[in-house]
């Protein structure tokens, strides 16, 4: 692209034909999701029941629903439009925490349908509620000592499962787990359409095996002119030795073009704070739960990391609580005390509970940080009053002490599990409110408009190591913006999350959002 | 559904890092009883002896004597779906669980799954790094719920230790799981699947019916491994060995002899014992590992009556 007046593109451009269809529109740089998910476009084949309000990748508003005798009704509706009575019903979104500790179990499900198997996935993806008939079908309805099969008070299954176990047998007994079937071309199409309907025009898939199958697709979507995003694929590192993933990547950067982006790779070490699996320091858990899970064996990551790191290649590390975040920025100053790597950009993912000091380190070993600011608007109250305690809850997702100490950092979305939408983004990380209305850390951690806004266009650029061609509206990079209806620095801060979105530019593309 | 007598038997095999899973896979593989699955539920830990292959396509490996060796990493239910959709060409599917996963989690899918049924959960243990592991704010509680649910503990590298280490050991490692059978191999002598005499799984649970027999639930056992540097002689052993217990159900391992320049192999039976040239000349003293019942009399009684044996 061409930045200036019409007199100073001339100048460099040649003879211009103007077009003044965003005469009434307001162009920001196409919003960047540093880290979210392909499965954002594979859940909207199921009905959503979660408490917040999402959009389709239609464009349409699909309510939340904040009691279970809500999802039980939107349950009934789903059903009522499947022909085939034995054909299961999938739904996803679901969270307690967010309807104030409510259950869903079996027999509410039942009075959705006790002849066709019912199965409600949670906002984590790691647990779900299933109707009796699947409990029975599956063999899990009697007397029964397996883990994640959850009991009540007298020992009757509540139709919750959250293990390998339970998960295997009940997928297997459906014909499948729908989530994890082959991608296809519909699926990338939708997270395409919702990345369009937020302004979003640079993406990431941010924990992916890549298999042939998916990067054929990738490959093929990227071709086309209509296809609206540039897709950043991240290889897991969980599937491939580190010599395999380092030949996989050059492998696949061959494949690398204007709309697909190979060469990052994705590494996990621990869970989730709400899930009491992310590994967190001393107090531990607010509410004394025991500490969490390593995905990676504390003392296998310095060699993984190395390995990476060598080979040129840099690395999104997954740490949400601050004894794992420790641990990679050991993994990282090890390697880079062995093999001094100037811009390595390594970045830490989620990274919520990390403190000044462990800034400071990151600033230190020129690591970068993305933000998950969307917990503190969705797990908030739940990190103040069970997860972390109020001190720890206050600095969760520190975007200020990162913008003081000059940690390069992005804000994001981690969709499905939160809403894609950096404008809501943004929004979150400049009021820093829960959604029970708490207040969060904001003298201290609030980003100004401005800052929020580059945490979601160069900031994020910048941690995949893109911010060379999109992030910022600047002469040479590739067209990419944001059409929006409103300018965020003229509405009140609260009012950045409901600025209407009409669509995107993609290299010079106009992509209209769909909508109602 | 497949009746339950026709479930493919799986054995989880589980340790923390470094504890030798990698050895032992690859010793149950190399004296298969049959066609062996092995999912390896880990990157990059397939290490099959290089003789043995008879085809290498990345993430899998076919092996000449019919055995499978895959490779999962991420995909790791649909692997094992796919090996039972696969009918039945294996008969026996071995899972090793990751350096940091539980493998206790991955055997309770043979318990729910109709197609399979739980043989062993064999938990590795470095006794060397153990105690240490176990002390470790960072990994202790993950190493301790690798093998606080498991039917058999193979303590490893007995060689590079000392009696006095070994014994404190096998010391932490009985307090996490009394009731597990604890055999103290090296990375030089591992068990294969006979060896460990596929008894059946030690499971609590569950209506599942026809597959295990109830009477085997409570199955519990006690060790008793006797280690000394001299040599034994034979017609006093004789005499040692029927002076034993009843309690003590099996007793196995290598000795040195008075007189005689081989190391032999004793192996006893209940009451029946024997004797075979082990055609080395190499190992040295006397190393034998006991089986017994919860009521076998404590060690130190043991130790002496074949100390009684020694020349
Ligand atoms: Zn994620």
């Amino acid at each position: 692209m061409a930045v200036g007046s019409y007199e100073e593109i001339c100048a460099d451009a040649g003879a211009i034909e103007v077009d003044r269809r965003f005469a009434d529109k307001i162009l920001l740089p196409g919003f960047v999701e540093g880290h979210s998910h392909i499965m954002e476009g594979i859940v909207w084949t199921m009905p959503y029941v979660g408490a917040g309000d999402r959009r389709s990748p239609e464009g349409l508003l699909v309510q939340g629903i904040r009691d279970v005798e809500g999802i039980i009704e939107r349950l009934r509706e789903a059903a009522d439009k499947l022909s085939d009575p034995d054909t299961p019903l999938f739904a996803w979104g679901f969270d307690p925490l967010h309807i104030g500790g409510q259950q869903l179990t079996r027999w509410h499900l039942d009075q959705v349908s006790t002849t066709r198997p019912i199965m409600v996935i949670h906002a984590s993806f790691h647990i779900s509620n299933v109707n009796t008939l699947i409990l029975d079908r599956a063999g899990l309805l009697g007397p029964i000592d397996i883990s994640g099969v959850v009991v009540d008070e007298d020992g009757r299954p509540t139709g919750e499962l959250q293990g390998i176990a339970a998960r295997f047998r009940v997928f297997r007994m459906l014909g499948g787990n729908p989530l994890s079937a082959n991608l296809t071309t519909d699926d990338v199409n939708r997270y395409a359409a919702s990345a369009c309907i937020q302004g979003v025009t640079t993406i990431t898939d941010l924990h992916s095996d890549l298999p042939d199958n998916t990067v054929d697709l990738y490959r093929a979507a990227a071709e086309r002119d209509d296809f609206p995003i540039r897709l950043v694929p991240a290889l897991a590192s969980a599937s491939h030795s580190p010599d395999d993933g380092i030949a996989k990547i050059e492998r696949l950067k061959q494949e690398n073009r204007p709309k697909l982006h190979f060469g990052i790779v994705k590494l996990v070490i621990d869970g989730s704070i709400q899930g009491f699996t992310a590994r967190v320091r001393w107090p531990g858990y607010h509410n004394g739960a025991s500490n969490g899970l390593w995905y990676v064996a504390p003392e296998e990551l310095p060699r993984i990391v190395e390995r990476y790191h060598r080979a040129g290649i840099q690395l999104h590390i997954h740490t949400n609580g601050d004894e794992a975040t420790e641990l990679a920025l050991d993994a990282i100053e090890a390697a880079q005390t062995a093999m001094p790597r100037p811009d390595h950009r390594h970045t830490l993912q989620h990274c919520q509970m990390a403190d000044a000091a462990l800034f400071r380190r990151m600033r230190a070993l020129g690591v970068c940080v993305n933000l998950f600011a969307n917990h503190v608007y969705y797990w908030g109250d739940s990190h103040y009053e069970q997860t972390m305690g109020p001190e720890r809850a206050h600095r969760l997702n520190a975007t200020g002490t990162a913008q003081r100490i000059g940690v390069p950092y992005a804000i994001h979305s981690d969709a499905p599990v939160t809403p894609l939408g950096p404008l809501f983004t943004a929004w979150c990380a400049v009021n820093r409110v829960s959604s029970g209305g708490r207040v969060l850390g904001r003298e201290t951690e609030a980003l100004t408009v401005a800052q929020a806004l580059a945490g979601v266009t160069i900031g994020a650029a910048y941690t995949l190591k893109l911010d060379h061609v999109v992030g910022s509206i600047e002469v040479g990079k590739f067209a990419d913006f944001a059409v929006l209806e409103e300018d965020p620095f003229e509405v009140v801060p609260e009012g950045l999350k409901d600025i209407p979105v009409w669509g995107t530019v993609v290299g010079g593309h106009v992509h209209k959002a769909p909508g109602e | 559904m497949i009746a339950a007598q026709a479930a493919i038997p799986m054995t989880v095999v589980g340790g923390f890092l470094g504890a030798g899973k990698t050895t032992f896979l690859n010793r149950l593989i190399s004296e298969a009883e049959g066609r062996y699955a092995v999912l390896v539920n880990d990157f990059g830990a397939i290490n099959v002896d290089a003789n043995l292959i008879a085809h290498h396509d990345g993430t899998t490996i076919a092996l000449t004597n019919g055995c499978v060796c895959c490779s999962v990493g991420g995909g790791f239910i649909e692997a094992l779906g796919g090996l039972l959709d696969a009918g039945g060409k294996f008969d026996h599917i071995i899972v090793e669980a990751s350096g940091v996963g539980d493998p206790w989690r991955i055997a309770e899918i043979a318990l729910v799954e109709p197609m399979l049924r739980l043989n062993a959960t064999i938990v590795l243990v470095d006794a060397a790094r153990i105690e240490m592991l176990l002390a470790d704010p960072q990994v202790g509680a993950t190493v301790r719920s690798q093998f606080e649910r498991c039917d058999v503990v193979l303590l490893n590298k007995i060689d590079l230790i000392d009696r006095l280490s070994l014994e404190r050991a096998r010391d932490v490692v009985e307090q996490v799981c009394s009731n597990a059978c604890v055999i103290e191999t090296s990375q030089a002598s591992m068990p294969n699947l006979a060896s460990l005499h596929q008894r059946p799984a030690r499971s609590p649970f569950y209506a599942q019916p026809c597959a295990v027999d109830s009477a085997d639930h409570e199955i519990t056992f006690r060790r008793w491994s006797y280690q000394r540097d001299g040599q034994f002689d034979r017609s006093r052993l004789a005499l040692a060995l029927a002076a034993l217990p009843p309690e003590l159900l099996r007793l196995k391992g290598a000795c040195r002899l008075a007189g005689e320049a081989n190391s032999a192999l004793l192996q006893m039976a209940g009451r029946a014992w024997s004797l075979t040239d082990a055609g080395s000349e190499e190992s040295s003293g006397i190393a034998l590992v006991g089986i017994g019942t919860t009521s076998l009399p404590d060690r130190l009684e043991l130790d002496d009556i074949l100390d009684h044996a020694l020349a």
